[in-house]
This record gives structure tokens, sequence and C-alpha cells, in this order.
């Protein structure tokens, strides 16, 4: 393994991969990525895979918007060998209260000033586009047909192959240990397999990013839950869009596989890092969806799982550096959408380190916000 | 009674090559050939020759036939008897023939003989077991009338024939199941036996065929292994299964003619038995004999082709024919026969030529 | 030892083996003739003059391996077929190993094969990316084979039964078969949860219980790490598919 290297990126997820990749592209050398396990072991592997620009934030709107549009040609951009399985089957958000609607008509003309092509829906049109959803319990919604889902392996894949041929080092199966901080700075990173000098560490280890920043000495307002998911056996294609509730808590999406996946949220959840299965999950998640899409109730459910969502105090992911250890950059605290902003994340954290003007602005993503009291609320939010 | 300037026996690549090189000097060239098209056992050579281009290094023996077969056409002055036979050659110079059923008589007034070779055979249990062939008949059987002659075969004998038959076997979709050789290392090229190794063949030196077994036909042989002795080694024997076992364990010179008409000949073991002694014009004991190829000793094809030219020159130039750069064109075909005889493969034949040539007329 | 079973031995090989440096940079001819034969077409095909010349013919060949730029056109040339072109440069972990085939049928492009080695044992799978078959090769097809890098200077061969068995499903779910699984693990992916994340074996009905231990057993023989010392991916609920409507029934066995 390396001794030295430029810049140490923990975490072998979507974001640490196109950090890395970002970070490369830019002509910076000696990069080494770390991870415990695998490539996409933590959060990315086990996440939801959808992939939306229906946000209620300009700036969540204009991150999400870059994403989609570097993954509508991404298989091409990394060269990749296999396909990240790109499938812009649309988001069809509903609505289940008025107070819902009312803040889908905001999002829907915030959305449409940034160029994404959202559309209001009634729930007749939501029929024509998913034809099996009870109306019953849907007043309205919202659709964006450039919405959709891709797959995290793949995509976590492709960034870290491209990232390799431009020279990154990647260490799988290998755990950090400590954070070397001297005078303020970081120097060095230390591994299970080993030492490696460095002035630069990049923390976007996901669920554990809190104890990663621990090591530095840096008190990271995060803290990881329990969320869970399940899949099913795939069939032939039936359902173009993600469909998803806040209120009715719910996204169900149909992969370009065939399985559906689906998921819900809970406050119950635990929030001691374990990622066991519980089965009044699968009861919630099993009545919620058989209520909301009756025909899928004949689908045969394979396999739970949960992972880890970072979250923050406003559910907003941290980009910045930390302000009392010099070379110490964060991108953590996702809170549940790191996947589908991987793109934004390389580029906006490559920048940053790098000392160059942002392509993305999103310095309100800063992490001194919570000090200061400048939380930034989304409003759509699982 | 037929006359000629030259009668060439055989219509092997010695005996084509002897029929150009006496043409291209002038000479009214009679090619005899037992068989009913030229070529000899280039008929069934489907593997590419070594030596040099001018010994068509690189080309396919049945290519080669084909290139000699055109060139000797070329000629007004070569007559081809096909399907026919020298019964016998006489000391009047005579030679009768059994042409197409037709009693026939020739003088010529050179002759070359260009007869080639017949196979070694090998005595053991039961080696009269219906499937127990010699490799030349496999070869022929496979590659001039495109006969599966087997679904499995043990090949007895690994030199160059052995080798390359297995190979073919191979090609035609015949399992080898083991190559045996009684000598102690591969006789054949290592090439040949690289190529069929790579096939996993498995090539089994110092071990011989101890007998056949099978009612009708064979099945399978018991082989032996041989001490540095070539004793057999008790308790060494083992089976191998298969239905064709295929005897490559060498050639003989087909030397009767030579015999007949009294040349001296000579036991050379490393040159394949009798030969006969020859100068470096290939002309033996008798004036008027030529030798050219396989009967003059055991060696490979390109060899052959070289003393056919050899010998249709110089018998040619003995009744007084020539052409333009005679002696460079000869000396260049003696370079070309020194030079595929000098390398360490050679050191055998070098051998044995040193106790049959006679010299004195060394250019 | 090659007099006795026609198998060139190591140290052989090691002396016709292109340096480091040299296989580094493209592809380079390897001719493995260890006999003083009376043979030139080697040294006369090449059109590059690469092979040292042959002075007498029963020289054996030297390549010049700072000349020669591997075209190949020696191979179909040489009568014992004991030429071969091998580029470490064709992929990251992969090389391209040129060899003549005189058998029918002959392979097609992008069929996969058994590559074998000098003395005909499975060394890998290899894939066929060309067959070249012009008047050129006068009936010596070669046959371009990839296979991966370390095997370079081992395969030298091909059996077209693919007994790596492209047909043999390890994931029938799935559909993943034990050559693409096979390449996957030569790829780097090697732990049952990588390659289920990359090829999704093991996520469908059966959720891994056809292919699991098969996948660690090709994962062992390719890595040597033993089953027992692989990391074991995660078992979770459902034991058995189960319709989404059961879940939603009321458990009324309330007490």
């Amino acid at each position: 393994m390396n001794k030295s290297a430029s810049v140490v990126i923990i975490g072998g997820g979507i974001s640490g991969n196109a950090i890395a990749y970002e970070l490369a592209k830019r002509g910076q050398k000696d990069i080494v990525l770390l991870e415990k396990k695998f490539l996409t072991a933590g959060s990315t592997g086990r996440c939801g895979a959808g992939i939306r620009m229906q946000w209620g934030t300009k700036l969540n709107c204009i991150m999400s918007k870059y994403s989609v549009e570097r993954y509508e040609h991404l298989n091409e951009e990394l060269d990749y060998e296999h396909d990240i399985e790109f499938k812009q089957g649309g988001y069809l958000m509903c609505a289940a209260t008025s107070k819902e609607m009312e803040q889908f008509a905001l999002n829907v003309k915030l959305q449409n000033s940034l160029g994404i092509p959202s559309r209001m829906i009634t729930p007749q049109e939501a029929l024509e586009i998913i034809p099996y959803i009870n109306t019953d319990y849907m007043i309205g919604g919202a659709f964006c047909q450039k919405d959709g889902h891709l797959n995290p392996f793949h995509t976590t894949q492709a960034f870290a192959n491209a990232a390799q041929r431009l020279g990154v080092c990647i260490e799988k199966f290998t755990t950090v240990t400590g954070i070397d901080v001297d005078n303020g700075k970081v120097i060095g990173v230390q591994t299970d397999k080993g030492y490696i000098a460095t002035n630069v560490v990049v923390d976007c280890a996901g669920g554990y990013s809190q104890y990663i920043a621990k090591m530095a000495g840096i008190d990271l307002p995060l803290y990881s839950q329990r969320h869970q998911i399940l899949v099913t056996e795939p069939v032939e294609p039936l359902q173009g869009p993600m469909f998803m509730g806040f209120a009715h808590n719910i996204y169900c999406q149909q992969s370009p596989h065939g399985s559906f996946i689906m998921g819900r949220g809970d406050d119950e959840e635990p929030k001691d890092g374990r990622i066991t299965s519980g089965w009044t999950f699968l009861e919630e998640m099993a009545k919620n969806c058989v209520k909301l899409l009756p025909l899928l109730k004949d689908l045969t459910v394979v396999r739970q799982w949960s992972g880890l969502y970072n979250m923050s105090p406003d559910k907003q992911p941290i980009y910045g550096h930390a302000p009392n250890v010099e070379g110490f950059y964060m991108a953590s605290g996702f809170s549940g959408h790191g996947f589908m902003f991987g793109p934004v994340t390389g580029v906006v954290m490559a920048e940053m380190i790098l000392g160059l003007s942002p392509t993305v602005d999103a310095s309100q993503l800063c992490f001194d916000r919570f000090e200061k009291g400048q939380l930034f609320i989304e409003p759509s939010v699982v | 009674m037929k006359r000629t300037d030259i009668a060439i026996i055989g219509g092997g690549p010695a005996g084509l090559c002897a029929s150009i090189a006496a043409a291209k000097m002038g000479a009214k060239v009679t090619l005899i050939e037992r068989n009913s098209t030229l070529g000899g056992q280039l008929v069934k050579q489907t593997h590419m020759f070594f030596g040099s281009q001018k010994q068509y290094a690189s080309t396919r023996g049945i290519d080669i036939c084909k290139i000699l077969d055109n060139e000797v056409n070329k000629y007004d002055n070569i007559e081809v008897l096909t399907n026919t036979t020298v019964l016998g050659m006489y000391e009047d110079g005579v030679i009768t023939l059994d042409c197409n059923g037709s009693y026939k008589k020739m003088l010529p007034s050179r002759i070359i003989v260009a007869t080639g070779a017949s196979e070694k055979y090998l005595p053991f249990a039961n080696n009269d077991l219906p499937g127990i062939y010699g490799a030349g008949a496999v070869q022929t059987l496979m590659n001039v009338y495109g006969v599966k002659p087997a679904d499995s075969v043990v090949m007895v004998g690994a030199g160059n024939i052995g080798l390359i038959v297995s190979y073919q076997l191979m090609q035609a979709g015949v399992s080898v199941n083991a190559i045996i050789d009684a000598a102690p290392s591969i006789g054949g090229y290592l090439v040949h036996a690289s190529k069929v190794a790579r096939l996993g063949v498995p090539i089994l030196t110092s071990t011989t065929v101890k007998s056949a077994h099978g009612k009708e036909y064979i099945t399978g042989i018991t082989t032996v292994k041989l001490d540095d002795k070539w004793q057999e080694i008790e308790g060494s024997e083992s089976y191998l299964p298969c239905d064709n076992l295929c005897i490559s364990v060498g050639l003989s010179p087909l030397a009767e003619l030579l015999w007949q008409i009294g040349c001296e000949m000579k036991y050379v073991p490393t040159l394949g038995g009798f030969v006969p002694t020859r100068d470096n014009h290939l002309k033996t004991s008798i004036d008027s004999v030529y030798v050219a190829g396989d009967v003059a000793g055991i060696e490979e094809a390109s060899s052959a082709m070289v003393e056919g030219s050899i010998a249709g020159l110089c018998a040619s130039r003995s009744i007084g024919l020539t052409m333009t750069d005679y002696d460079k064109v000869l000396a260049d075909y003696i370079e070309q026969s020194n030079s595929l005889r000098r390398g360490p493969v050679g050191d055998k034949i070098r051998q044995g030529l040193a106790q049959v040539e006679i010299g004195g007329q060394t250019k | 030892m090659i007099q006795k079973d026609g198998i060139a031995t190591q140290e052989m090989i090691d002396s016709i083996t292109p340096s480091a440096e040299r296989r580094s940079k493209g592809p380079v001819a390897v001719v493995e003739c260890f006999q003083s034969i009376p043979c030139n077409p080697c040294y006369t095909s090449c059109p590059r003059k690469a092979m040292k010349e042959l002075i007498d013919i029963n020289d054996m060949p030297q390549v010049n391996t700072d000349i020669c730029n591997g075209c190949g056109v020696c191979i179909s040339h040489c009568p014992g077929l004991a030429i071969f072109v091998i580029d470490e440069t064709y992929g990251d972990n992969q090389c391209l190993i040129k060899m003549p085939y005189e058998f029918t049928p002959l392979p097609s492009e992008g069929d996969y094969v058994t590559a074998t080695d000098r003395g005909g044992k499975p060394v890998c799978r290899g894939k066929v990316v060309k067959v070249v078959n012009t008047p050129m090769q006068d009936r010596t097809p070669i046959i371009h084979l990839v296979v991966p890098k370390e095997f370079s200077m081992i395969v030298r061969s091909l059996n077209i039964n693919d007994i790596y068995d492209d047909n043999t499903y390890i994931c029938r779910c799935e559909e993943l078969t034990l050559g693409e699984l096979r390449e996957y693990i030569r790829k780097g992916y090697t732990t049952l949860d990588e390659i289920k994340r990359i090829t999704r074996a093991g996520m469908g009905p059966c959720q891994g219980r056809t292919c699991r231990q098969l996948i660690m057993n090709e994962i062992a023989k390719l890595t040597g790490v033993k089953p027992q010392d692989q990391l074991m991916s995660t078992f979770r609920p459902p034991v058995k598919p189960v319709k989404l409507g059961f879940y939603a029934q009321e458990d009324t066995d309330n007490e």
C-alpha cells in the first residue's frame, strides 16, 4: 500500500468514488481511496436507487439536475464496460393531503423555473401513468419523466474503474483506525494495512462518517439510522415511474431488471448503527403497498434488507471542511439521498479541495451552518 | 522397344524434381509412376515442409505436389506413364514395365531410381488383428480418401511420421490416446512433438507395444516400459484402449531394382537399411543408374527433392546435355543438400552417407 | 523433458521469454523452436527482418525483440507451428495470444474456449477475439485468444470445447454462467458480495441457495482463499419467496 498520498478518501461508496474520479480528472495525482469492505458495501449498495429532480429548494433542484444530466451520459463519459442502467421512467409524487398539493405546486413552479420538466397531475392523469394506483388515497400529484432509477453497484463501479484508469489507488478491505492531526493539520491516516502520510482527508464514509471525523477530533452533528427496504422477484415491465408519497410514507419502483424495490421511513427505527431486518417493516410496507398499489399484492418478496441513513440536523448533506482541522474535508450526512447526488458531490468536493471556482455553488451546505443556526430546510424528503 | 534418354522410376518428390531438372537440360524423360497420380507421399502430406524456400519450405506437401505436377506438365520432353510398374531392371539396360496391364520394354540411356521407401513393421503378439495399420496407410485413408480411419488411436513411433500422422489424426477428429516409442527420446522434430503435446497427447518414450487385444478387431494394447538397455521392465505393463494401432517405426528404402541390376549396396542403419553406394552426383556403382530420395537413404522430403534435381542434372550431363549456368546450378543444389544435413539432426545422415559415398567426383 | 514428452521445460521457456520491459511495450513474437533443424521460413517470412539471419539453415531462430512488432506473419509460415505472438498490453489484466490453429471447426470470434498449456492441459478460459484465415495464412489460421495476463507464456493451444462451460449456469435465477463468473473474479470481484452486486447472482428468487456455494468454490479456485475463509454474505428474510399480500394480512391470532 502507498505510504503517502496527496488525498486520502475514506469510503468506497458513490461519493468517495465520484470524488476520486473528479479529483483525478482535474489532474490530481496520488489519490488513495480506502474502503473497509468492498465498493458499495455500505449505504450506496443498500439504497433504493431512485434518482429525482423534484425537490423543494433551489439548491437541491440545481444539484439534482446537474447529477441527472451527468448520469444521462455517464456510461459514455466513464467508458464503462457494462451498463449503469439509468432508466428515466419518471417519479410520480402522490399527494395525500391538500398541504402536500400546495407544496408540490410550489415545488413544480420552482423546478420549472430551473428547467426541470415536472408537472402537476390529477389522479386521473396518475392512472394513465400507473394504471393500478388506488386513487382513493390520492388527491393529486406531481410527475417528472426525467427522474428514474440507476444501478448503484454499476454506477459506483463505473466511477471506480474510471478513477483507477486515471491513477487512483483503491484499497478495498482496508480499515481506517486513526487519523493523525498535528498542530491543527491532518498529517496522516492509520489503517490496518499500514500508515499513509497525507495532508488531505475526505470523509465520505456514509453511515460511519461521524466515527471517522471523531478520529480527527471533529464532532459531526450526525447520527445513523436504519432504513429498511425490500425487493421482489422480477416480473415483466409493469410500472414505469417510481411511485412516491411523503404522507403515505412509501416509495416503490420497478427496476429495469423487473424486480420491484420498495421502502419507507420510520422514526422508530434504531439509531445505534445496526442494519438488521425487522418484521414490522415487512408488515407495514406490505399493507401500505397493497393499499396504494393493489395489483402488486401478488408480487413475491425475495428479500428484505436494511442500510443506514446518515442523518444531519436538517436532513441535508455537509459539503465542506472542518474549521479546526486543516485538510479534513467531508461529504457526509446525506440523510438518504447521497446516491442520487453522486455526480454533484464529486464535482463540488473536487473543486473545493483543489480551490477551483465551483461549477455548482453549494456553500449553503457548509459545515458551520449548524453552529450558525442556518439550517437548510428541504420540504420534500422522506 | 521404347527408347528414352532418362527413365525415372517413381513419381514422388525426388522423381518429379529429377524429371524437371533433366527436362531443363533438354533430355527426353520418361517418368514412370506406379499409382494413377504423381506425387508419391506428397499427395497425403497436408503439413507444411521444413527447409528453405528453395525446397518449398512453409508449403504443404499437397501443394508442392501440385506445383511440381504443373511444372512437369510444362515440358513436352517429359512423358509421364502412370499406373505403370517397373517389373525388372536388366544388365543390358532394359527395363520391363507393366503399363496399365500391357507389357512394355524400355531402353533408356540413364535410369534414375527414385522408388522411395516402404514402412517397417513390428513383431508383437496379435499383430495381425484388424485395426493395426501402418501410419502411411492411415494417412492415405484420411488425407487422400477422406475416410476417418478410427475413433481412437495409439501411435507406435515418435519419429516425424508418427508425430505428423498423430497430429493429422487429431485434425480428422480422431482421438490419439498416446504416442509410444521404444527409444529413450523423441526421434522426430521437437516442434512436431510440441504440436501434439499441446493438444494433450501423451508421448511415452522408452515404451513399446507388447501385445494387441481384441477378437474381431483391436480393442487395446498392452504396453511395456523399456530400461536403458532396451529390455522390458517387468511389471511395467499397462493397458491402453484403442480401435486402431498405427505403426510408424521407420522406413526401409525400396531398393529391389537396385539389387536386381547389381548396384553395390551397403547396410547403413541410420539411412534405413541397405542403400546403394553413390558419388556426390548420385551415380551408383553402375554408370547408367542414378538414385534419389528415400531409396538412397531415408531423409526428409526436402532432401529428396534436392537429390532428385542433382540426379536429373547429372544424369543428363553424362549423356552430353547441358545448359547455361549448369555448374552454378548444380553447385547450388549440392550446397542446399549439404546445408539441410549440416545441423545436429543431420548428424546421423552425414555419418551414414560417409559410409556410402564414393569420392572422386566432388566439385 | 522435451526430448521425452515434447513439452519444453521452464528453463527453455525462460530462455526465449521476452523481457518484462519488452512485453510491456506491445505484441512480440515468441519462437518455441528448441532444436537445430534445417529450416528457415521464420527468417525469410519476416517483413521487418526481426529474425536474426540464419546463416546456416540449421541455426536456431532468434528474435530481435526491438525490431519485432508482433505482426504475426511468421506464425503461419512456421512448418513446426512453433511461433506465437503475445501481447501483454491488450488489457489491464488480459493478454492476447496469437496462435496457429489447424483444426475444424474453427472457433468463431467471441467464442469462449478452453485455453491449454504446452501439455494440452486446461489452464483457463480464453476468449477468441479474432480468427485470421485468409489465403495469406494458407490454411494455417491464426487464432487471437485473450486470456489473463499471467498466462501469456503458459497458454499455447486451445480446446474448442469450453470445459469452463459457457453454458453452465451458476446462478440460474439471474443467469450467470461459470465463464462470466470467472471473468468477474479475475477482474477483482473476489467476494461473494461483490459478485452479487455486480452480477445479481444471488439476488433472485432463490437468494443464493443454489449459487452461493458454487461461487465460493470458484473464488477459492481462482484466488486460493478457501470457502471457509471467505467473507459470507448476509442472510435476510424471507427464507422463501412470499407474496406481498401475504404480509398485508392481519394477524388475527391476538393474545
